[in-house]
């Protein structure tokens, strides 16, 4: 049996994943990513070979392709994969049925529409802050003195959602504290942050002209809060993936791998 | 493939724009004569005993006090330039010449004389600002030479003595179009499939003869040019697909050197500081003055998004499309900095129309004059690269 390896080494986790030829996944990870990308993918790719007794090391592994921010330091990956056209990928072949992506990164959001045989046919991107991202979630979560998971089930209990103007993590992060210190009540403020969070996400995926049905991929797609703020704010429901959504882009690039070293040999 | 001979030179004088050929040039006692935008013909800068330097800020990181005098709802590029300024980076220049094209940088030009920069080191030092018309019809164009009359022929020779006859025009447009016509051989080179030069290096190129005095950078233009002759490239070329770069404002070679490491050849270069259009020869029909010819030539060839009509509109979509299919094109990157007011709507408009009306798809980025985001920008040139491959292959069946 011939595997294949995905590892998408993220701004705040690596993910990994090895399919076997048939396309069965057979190991996945995912860890917080370390200061050095290079040993975020080593320890990710050891991770996952726990889970297969066949399997010890990159050696064994017929093709890797390396993908996210730190797609350029995976050392043992044959190539890299921008982890827009991986998320692209490892959504379509997890449901074909899936036209559009919002991906919710720890530094950024895209929104990407898929075309029928699962290649990107559209894209759009924040261009540098890291608003309406993983790592806005956690410094809000952190205002409130709260894991992310608390956060979302926080929000879920609001009837109303209070507007949070402010983008920027920093002035939300100052609003939050302002709108607590006049004793707003913290379920509308986390679910005005959401509904904030899930405009920006909107307008990512007009922007890339996403059509029918839609998806989240990422860290953030488990945030069960935004996700009910994207349905209304899109009015159409989220297609549920039967794959954990954070590991999409090494799945996509587990994929590619499959396809391209089977391609070549 | 070899380093071209002259790459690195290139780049040390593109760091500073008081760059060594720019002193030498002063050493002789030739006027440098600023100037930011396409409007202000660069011919007329370098009539005898003058030269032009098209203002940059290479290495700026910080733009503090221009921010105070014009807001942060600016274009970087402006506030770089006029940072600069106050740095005391263009204390060498003889004049100023300046457009009420683009506001931001009308503005910015503005502060020079209101915050007295420059003049303090040199007294006769003035900034001009033209009108420039926003229509190309044969009154405007009469209005933009009565503009280049008054502003900057007038003032150069009423101020420094210079020689603005028709004799003096027609050897300072001879000169012209000999530096022309070296960059666009140059830059001819890029059509071919394996071409022996990246878009990279011809930014370069194009750059240092913008930005250094003419008659001190052409003979290294030259030699570069018989280089290409026998530069052999790499068996294979070395890029995964080829993108014509449009959009405004775009100085810094490091920003197509990012596109071209994702894996994309930037072609043909259609954007502020490129040679398309701008490394035209000027044609001086019969019964024309110099001047009027310049006038003419500065209009025709003008691709600024400033011209709202829809003759103009219509025919810069088909000027991209031209250059896609001459250069062999397989996408188009428009590319604009944040808060530019004529491109922003522009590079909209691009991103809506040039695949389902032109056949060409393409991709649009905002950017800013200093560009420290680098990784968001490879992956969404990388992303655009796939998604190109992909369409060339199917194309290809």
């Amino acid at each position: 049996m011939r595997y294949y390896g995905g590892c998408d080494v993220g701004s705040t986790y690596t993910k990994a994943v090895i399919l076997d030829e048939t396309g069965k996944m057979v190991a996945s990870v995912i860890q917080r990513s370390k200061m050095n990308a290079a040993q975020s993918s080593q320890t990710a790719m050891d991770a996952c070979f726990s889970q297969v007794p066949a399997l010890r090391s990159v050696d064994d592994l017929t093709y890797i392709v390396g993908t996210g921010y730190g797609r350029n330091r995976v050392p043992f990956a044959a190539e890299n994969i921008s982890e827009i056209s991986c998320h692209a990928m490892g959504v379509h072949i997890t449901d074909p049925t899936v036209k559009a992506i919002i991906d919710i990164g720890g530094q950024d959001v895209k929104g990407i529409a898929v075309a029928s045989d699962g290649t990107v046919k559209n894209f759009a991107m924040n261009d540098k802050c890291a608003a309406g991202t993983g790592r806005f979630f956690e410094a809000i979560a952190r205002s409130f003195e709260m894991t992310l998971e608390e956060f979302s089930a926080l929000s879920l209990k609001a009837k109303n959602a209070i507007p949070i103007t402010a983008q920027c993590t920093v002035f939300a992060e100052s609003e939050v504290i302002a709108l607590v210190g006049e004793g707003k009540a913290p379920e509308e403020i986390a679910a005005g942050i959401q509904m904030a969070v899930a405009k920006r996400c909107f307008v990512m995926a007009k922007k890339a002209g996403a059509m029918g049905s839609i998806t989240l991929s990422g860290g953030c797609a488990k945030n069960e809060g935004l996700k009910k703020a994207i349905e209304k704010v899109l009015k159409i429901k989220v297609t549920e993936l039967s794959v954990d959504p954070q590991l999409m882009g090494a799945l996509g690039a587990a994929e590619f791998a499959r396809r391209k070293g089977g391609a070549a040999r | 493939m070899r380093d071209l001979k002259h790459r690195v030179f290139f780049e040390q004088l593109l760091s500073d724009v008081k760059n060594e050929l720019v002193e030498q040039a002063l050493e002789d006692g030739k006027l440098a004569l600023g100037y930011s935008c396409y409007f202000v013909p660069e011919v007329l800068m370098n009539l005898a005993g003058c030269f032009s330097v098209r203002m940059r800020a290479p290495g700026i990181t910080d733009t503090a006090i221009a921010t105070y005098y014009m807001s942060e709802k600016t274009c970087m590029y402006s506030r770089s330039i006029l940072e600069r300024a106050i740095e005391g980076g263009y204390n060498f220049f003889a004049a100023l010449l300046s457009t009420e094209t683009c506001a931001m940088m009308h503005r910015a030009h503005e502060h020079f004389d209101m915050l007295n920069l420059v003049k303090d080191q040199n007294e006769k030092f003035f900034v001009t600002h033209m009108d420039a018309p926003f229509v190309t019809k044969d009154y405007a164009v009469r209005h933009y030479a009565r503009q280049l009359q008054k502003h900057v022929l007038d003032r150069l020779h009423d101020v420094y003595g210079t020689d603005v006859s028709e004799e003096a025009l027609r050897a300072a447009i001879e000169k012209h179009n000999e530096l022309c016509r070296v960059v666009s051989e140059i830059g001819e080179c890029r059509k071919q499939m394996n071409p022996p030069l990246t878009g990279y290096e011809f930014h370069l190129i194009e750059l240092v003869s913008e930005c250094c005095p003419h008659d001190l950078i052409l003979p290294y233009l030259k030699e570069t040019l018989e280089e290409l002759k026998t530069r052999k490239p790499d068996e294979t070329p070395w890029y995964r697909v080829r993108v014509v770069l449009a959009g405004g404002e775009n100085d810094d070679p490091d920003f197509t050197r990012l596109i071209e490491d994702c894996g994309a050849f930037v072609v043909a270069d259609r954007y502020c500081f490129g040679s398309l259009p701008g490394r035209e020869e000027i044609e001086i029909r019969d019964g024309e003055t110099a001047l009027a010819a310049v006038a003419r030539h500065y209009m025709e060839t003008n691709q600024c998004p400033r011209f709202m009509n829809h003759e103009k509109v219509q025919g810069r979509k088909q000027y991209l499309k031209q250059l896609a299919e001459e250069y062999g094109a397989d996408g188009l990157i428009v590319q604009q900095q944040k808060f530019c007011e004529y491109w922003e709507y522009e590079r909209m408009y691009c991103q809506h129309v040039m695949e389902p009306d032109y056949g060409l798809p393409c991709m649009g980025i905002e950017k800013e004059y200093v560009n420290t985001s680098v990784g968001q920008l490879r992956t969404r040139f990388q992303a655009f690269v796939e998604a190109l491959e992909i369409k060339k292959l199917a194309k290809e069946g």
